[in-house]
């Protein structure tokens, strides 16, 4: 499904997380498609499962994903109103550093937003 | 579970384990690390029944392991240094483990030395040392151990072996929640495969904790200024400190978001927050006595 970097400094824990919702956000895992048992995706990956079930459980509390019993674990639809504040700053860091690029580039500031309007416009179903 | 608590012993004049302390939970895979000497091979031994502690308590499953055959047939262990009996192979060396082990899995066995090219009548004696480790490994993982106790098992194996045992290792965690205690100066691959560690240092447990919340907490961070504030480093638990031109290199002990909060505020020009890795961290908690070395490392 995915492959992870060992040599990465980010946790495999952080790497399972974060490809799971890169799935999911881009649709690879449509909602209410059905996850790997916690079993299966550790022997794919061959990572410890208590690290997976971890991830999965973090994932549930994001609300990537959702859990019932006896039956599996599967993709959420997208949130409708909940937002993690949490995450919205660290996309937001992450927007951060790449305007220290633009600007070091020499990028003026209304090409700047320009570029940032763009990439918005580029994904659909803002609300 | 695996539980120790307050374990002294002593080799005549010389003080092994002082009051140590090690838990393991059912199913966890567990790293445990330390300097050379300090005591890991001697802990294995007391947690395998082969040694008897001077004082405290070594349970598994809360019963003692010393003398205990119903406890040792859940048990597999792999040492440092291997011994089997010199005429043997590993075809008679089977027949000795199903006699020994209850768990004894025929079908596993036949699998796996076809799948580790291992040569069953042979003698084990003109194996090579990377094929005897491996020749060990096969017997253990076939008798199906609760508790797996592994004394730097991946040394001398090559990279594809070495993957061919994680991946028997994972698979009986995930099928059957087995126990795994593990130690090994390869911190990078523990790094990938534990979720638990524990780093001793002169006998005793100096730190033991999951491993992702360990890493969580403590980050290396580089900044620089154009123009260096009074103090911009005022809130932040700071571990070691350096400064090498107009960069700033610290390792603190925060959460990452209170760093973030508290860096951002005075402004930097260079800003990188950077997780620590497990060897970064072992050489930080035990290299502190000896700054030289941690100078050089870090």
């Amino acid at each position: 499904m995915f492959q992870l970097d060992l040599k990465n400094r980010k946790s495999i824990y952080e790497q399972v997380v974060d490809n799971l919702k890169e799935l999911i956000i881009t649709g690879v895992i449509n909602p209410e498609d059905k996850l790997p048992s916690v079993r299966d995706l550790s022997k794919q990956l061959t990572v410890n499962p208590n690290t997976i079930q971890k991830a999965y459980r973090s994932l549930e509390m994001q609300g990537y994903i959702y859990t019932v019993t006896g039956l599996g674990t599967f993709a959420s639809r997208p949130a409708e109103n909940k937002i993690d504040e949490g995450m919205v700053l660290t996309i937001k860091e992450k927007i951060r550093s790449g305007i220290k690029e633009l600007l070091y580039l020499g990028v003026s500031f209304s090409d700047a937003q320009k570029i940032l309007e763009d990439l918005m416009l580029e994904r659909g179903g803002w609300k | 579970m695996i539980k120790i608590t307050g374990v002294d012993k002593s080799f005549d004049e010389f003080k092994a384990l002082t009051d140590l302390d090690l838990n393991v939970k059912k199913g966890s895979i567990y790293g445990l690390v330390g300097v050379n000497g300090a005591g890991k091979t001697t802990i294995i031994k007391h947690l395998t029944g082969i040694l008897k502690q001077d004082y405290g308590q070594i349970l598994i499953d809360d019963e003692p392991v010393y003398e205990n055959i119903k406890m040792k047939e859940k048990m597999g262990f792999i040492p440092d240094d291997l011994y089997f009996f010199s005429t043997y192979n590993l075809k008679e060396m089977s027949r000795f483990y199903k006699a020994l082990y209850p768990g004894w899995d025929q079908v596993r066995f036949d699998f796996m030395i076809k799948q580790f090219s291992l040569d069953p009548v042979r003698k084990l004696s003109k194996f090579s040392k990377g094929m005897q480790k491996q020749a060990a490994f096969v017997l253990t993982m076939s008798s199906k151990p609760e508790y797996l106790i592994l004394d730097e098992p991946i040394d001398g194996l090559d990279p594809i072996i070495r993957k061919l045992v994680w991946k028997y290792i994972v698979e009986d965690v995930a099928e059957r929640e087995m126990t795994v205690l593990v130690s090994s100066h390869n911190l990078r691959e523990l790094e990938g495969i534990c979720d638990s560690i524990g780093i001793i240092s002169k006998g005793s447990m100096l730190l033991e904790r999951d491993l992702d919340e360990l890493k969580a907490d403590v980050h290396k961070i580089q900044i620089a200024y154009k123009v260096h504030p009074e103090n911009p480093y005022a809130g932040l638990n700071i571990l070691h400190k350096e400064t090498k031109g107009t960069v700033d290199l610290l390792i603190v002990r925060n959460r990452k978001e209170v760093v973030e909060e508290i860096i951002n505020e005075s402004k930097p020009a260079i800003f990188d927050i950077l997780p620590l890795s497990l060897e970064e961290i072992f050489i930080y908690e035990l290299g502190g006595e000896n700054n030289e070395i941690t100078e050089i490392i870090l």
